[in-house]
């Protein structure tokens, strides 16, 4: 008589759709914790807390939903009790004072399309970010960098759309200007600001 | 639609966040207005660039296997 592989044990399928459906999502999860806490000391353990956590309540996650927002919401939560009170920010980007489009108004003529942009290096733009008070960074790094839908935004930090769309707004605003700034520093654009 | 009315609506055209008649009706005035044009087309790179820039870091190795450790035992 042939021999037939034993049936997988409810265990072995537990594993391996948190394999499919969970641990797919660890670069989202470890890029949103490093710009939460701001070192990836503390980083680290938000992910391996967070993934803890949804191990053992997966019974809890409806198979087939939204992980990636399940999964999020569990390290934002866990990032806010425990991880909130010692991370350390510069938050000396100011998007209060910004004024819309001005980037593009002083580029426009000098370099319309942003090929500026391409000579600014990766860490600048982590620092740049790493600099935006908490709200906007957050609300920045889930849309620009996630991919996440406003309406997933809103359900995930319990705010308005209004309000999703307006810290995107500032956010990006006052980002852009950082770097452009950054960029005219370096002169990697000549740049009509005084 | 005026040049006004369509850079209100700049990100969400970008994020595709409208509806698709809205979206047409900033379709039409790009094709017809060069400098809406070029400025949607500026804040677009700008994105890409972002999206770009931070999606180069991932998760480091060491933290994946140590979490395969702790929840399979492996």
């Amino acid at each position: 008589m042939a021999t037939s592989s034993p049936a997988p044990t409810p265990v072995d399928q537990k594993r391996a759709s948190f394999e499919q459906e969970a641990l797919v999502h660890l670069d989202t999860l470890y890029r949103v914790a490093l710009r939460l806490s701001g070192n990836p000391a503390d980083a680290d353990d938000l992910v391996q807390e967070t993934m803890l956590k949804a191990y053992r309540s997966w019974d809890q996650y409806q198979k087939g939903t939204n992980a990636k927002g399940w999964l999020l919401t569990i390290l934002r939560n866990s990032f806010i009790n425990e991880y909130r009170r010692r991370s350390r920010h510069p938050e000396t980007v100011d998007v209060d004072t910004i004024e819309p489009f001005a980037v593009f108004g002083d580029v426009q003529d000098e370099d319309p399309q942003g090929t500026f942009f391409d000579r600014i290096v990766d860490d600048e733009v982590l620092r740049a970010i790493d600099q935006l008070p908490e709200v906007f960074r957050e609300t920045l790094v889930l849309s620009d960098v996630e991919g996440l839908n406003y309406q997933e935004i809103a359900k995930m930090l319990d705010v308005p759309v209004g309000t999703v769309k307006s810290r995107l707004f500032r956010a990006r605003q006052a980002l852009q200007a950082k770097l452009y700034d950054y960029a005219v520093s370096m002169g990697y654009i000549k740049g009509n600001r005084p | 639609m005026n040049c006004r009315e369509c850079e209100d609506q700049l990100y969400e055209f970008l994020d595709k966040e409208l509806t698709p008649e809205a979206e047409r009706e900033i379709r039409q005035h790009l094709a017809e207005c060069h400098p809406c044009g070029e400025h949607f087309d500026f804040e677009g790179v700008f994105l890409q660039f972002l999206r770009t820039r931070c999606r180069a870091q991932g998760a480091p190795p060491e933290l994946k296997h140590r979490l395969l450790r702790e929840l399979f035992g492996e």
